[in-house]
């Protein structure tokens, strides 16, 4: 399993995260030597009839559905980096089309 | 302990012992906060409460009220909680002292606390090693004599790991078991929050009181808090297993005598030890970094600079804000995982991936199932393949520092209870024995803990 430095572009777009052209060996080298260790996974035989261990409650119990305060200690406005009015303030939204991935 | 003045005199015992212990880089709390807030906490301490003036200091990914919550990540730089995390509040309405944040790799990503933002922990017997992970911070200030206990925080072994490579004990309870709200989220499948403690005793007790059934939580379970067994006579009775996938052929030769040892010792203690097979368990380590990577990818998109934490530049637009500020605020490791699990979850990948290793996770539970289900109570196998290792050893090398936590995993991919106790040294350095139990089963698990602690030689060389 070999990890070029485009996929890493790509997938560091799609994880929303900035990588240095400069990092792009290293991780590609990276990712390819954990991706090859874990795609042994792939030598069992195909259990298709297993199903998902999902650990923890069998059924999700639902609380009543009452208005409560949030019982936290200071607001989002002593949090945020940016706050005013009850909004949380970002800079404008860019192109909504992206190049194709 | 019911005297206000020893709950202070605690307070500020703990305060020094945590200052002396500041080389190890393993409090992340400044000791002028640390001491300000003990005195104030034990002040207002609960004095009837089962954990009074107990100094327990927290991991850094676990909110708190007291002090800030970083996770070791620069993006959570200066964080304040607006809330603090059930397990600590019932730790305090107990009447036990927060004692301080620990360090530990960021978001609980590593495993040997040098993926920290603020520098790496030291092991307290040996500097140029490290504590072991993610939990390392509560490993070494619990090693180091600085508190009993610490609260630390599992997803493939962070608790128990540093508890082997430190001679410490650590517990993973069950999946369920203690509420996680305020835990900060890394695979949700698999977090718990352990403990940390000098003694099964001390880590028994904190966990007792932080378990139990949380409204705030739904995979919390319904149940009671856990109740403390006494200290058995013997083992007579129980049936344990030596899963034989846990002891290749190239194991570490200290690691293999002092588990020998202690299988004796749990022969001698009267109970009946058989081998036993989990024949997935090759498959562990692939498995988890398949689904661990693949739930921190979804549950870091959080952090993306514009409603909490500090904001990296990137004021172009507000992608390339998200953009900058995880690139900047993440570290290494964390960058490598959540693009991991970006990749085995996305489109073309999934079947191969994720899909895989959720078959995988099954038939690895199942294994424990099978080995139960015909009369085995407890598991017994070594915790670490190693002692602690050096410093930077691993670093450059991730499929490497993954392997350190071969035992371990299983216990969070099947959701069971696990122990981690001393059981001898090799050169100085401390090795663990672990006991892996059945689901909502502590007591059972803690029983032969207690009674393998009492005879094992735990400082002597295996």
């Amino acid at each position: 399993m070999s990890v070029t430095h485009d996929e890493v572009r790509k997938i560091a777009r799609l994880a929303e995260l900035d990588v240095a052209e400069e990092a792009l060996p290293v991780l590609a080298e990276q990712m390819s030597r954990i991706l090859e260790y874990v795609a042994q996974i792939n030598a069992v035989p195909a259990s298709e009839g297993v199903k998902p261990f999902i650990p923890g409650p069998d059924a999700v119990r639902f609380r009543p559905d009452e208005v409560k305060p949030s019982g936290l200690a200071f607001g989002p406005a002593e949090l945020a980096p940016a706050f005013k009015d009850g909004f949380f303030l970002v800079p404008k939204l860019g192109a909504f089309e992206e190049p194709e991935l | 302990m019911s005297d206000p003045s020893e709950a202070l005199a605690s307070a500020k015992a703990a305060a020094d012992r945590i200052s002396k212990a500041k080389r190890l880089n393993a409090c992340l709390t400044p000791i002028k906060d640390l001491r300000k807030s003990l005195v104030a906490q034990a002040q207002a301490a609960h004095p009837s409460g089962v954990l009074y003036g107990m100094p327990v200091a927290v991991k850094d990914n676990i909110c708190t009220l007291e002090f800030t919550t970083t996770c070791g990540s620069k993006i959570l730089g200066g964080y304040h909680s607006p809330y603090e995390a059930s397990a600590c509040a019932k730790l305090k309405a107990a009447g036990a002292l927060i004692a301080g944040k620990t360090n530990c790799d960021e978001f609980g990503m590593g495993s040997s606390t040098e993926h920290s933002a603020y520098g790496r922990s030291l092991h307290p017997f040996d500097k140029t090693r490290v504590p072991g992970g993610s939990s390392g911070g509560s490993a070494a200030l619990v090693a180091a004599g600085a508190v009993p206990a610490a609260l630390g925080s599992e997803t493939g072994g962070s608790v128990r790991q540093p508890a082997s490579l430190c001679g410490v004990v650590g517990i993973k309870p069950t999946y369920g078991r203690v509420s996680r709200y305020g835990l900060v989220a890394f695979g949700s499948s698999l977090d718990q929050i352990g403990v940390l403690g000098r003694s099964v005793h001390d880590a028994a007790r904190v966990l007792s009181v932080i378990s139990g059934r949380d409204p705030r939580d739904s995979t919390c379970e319904d149940r009671d808090s856990l109740r403390l067994p006494t200290v058995p006579e013997s083992l007579q009775g129980f049936v344990i297993g030596i899963p034989k996938e846990y002891f290749p052929t190239d194991l570490d030769p200290a690691v293999r005598r002092a588990c020998d040892r202690a299988i004796r010792l749990l022969k001698e203690l009267g109970a009946a030890v058989r081998e036993v097979s989990l024949p997935h368990t090759a498959y562990a380590i692939a498995t988890y970094y398949i689904v661990a990577p693949a739930e921190a990818s979804s549950n870091l998109a959080r952090y993306d600079g514009a409603r909490y934490g500090p904001r990296f530049n990137g004021s172009e637009d507000v992608r390339a804000l998200y953009r900058t500020t995880r690139g900047e605020g993440f570290g290494a490791e964390v960058r490598r995982r959540v693009m991991l699990g970006t990749y085995v979850l996305s489109s073309g990948y999934y079947d191969a991936y994720y899909r895989k290793a959720q078959q995988m996770r099954a038939l690895i539970a199942q294994d424990f199932r099978n080995v139960f289900d015909r009369g085995v109570d407890l598991l017994f196998t070594p915790t670490t393949p190693t002692p602690a290792f050096k410093a930077g050893e691993k670093l450059d090398d991730p499929v490497s520092m993954y392997l350190s936590d071969i035992f371990t995993v299983t216990a969070n991919l099947a959701g069971l209870p696990a122990i981690s106790i001393p059981i001898g040294r090799v050169k100085g350095l401390p090795l663990g024995g672990q006991i892996v139990g059945q689901a909502f089963l502590e007591d059972e698990m803690l029983e032969a803990a207690y009674a393998l602690e009492r005879v094992v030689p735990a400082l002597e060389e295996a």
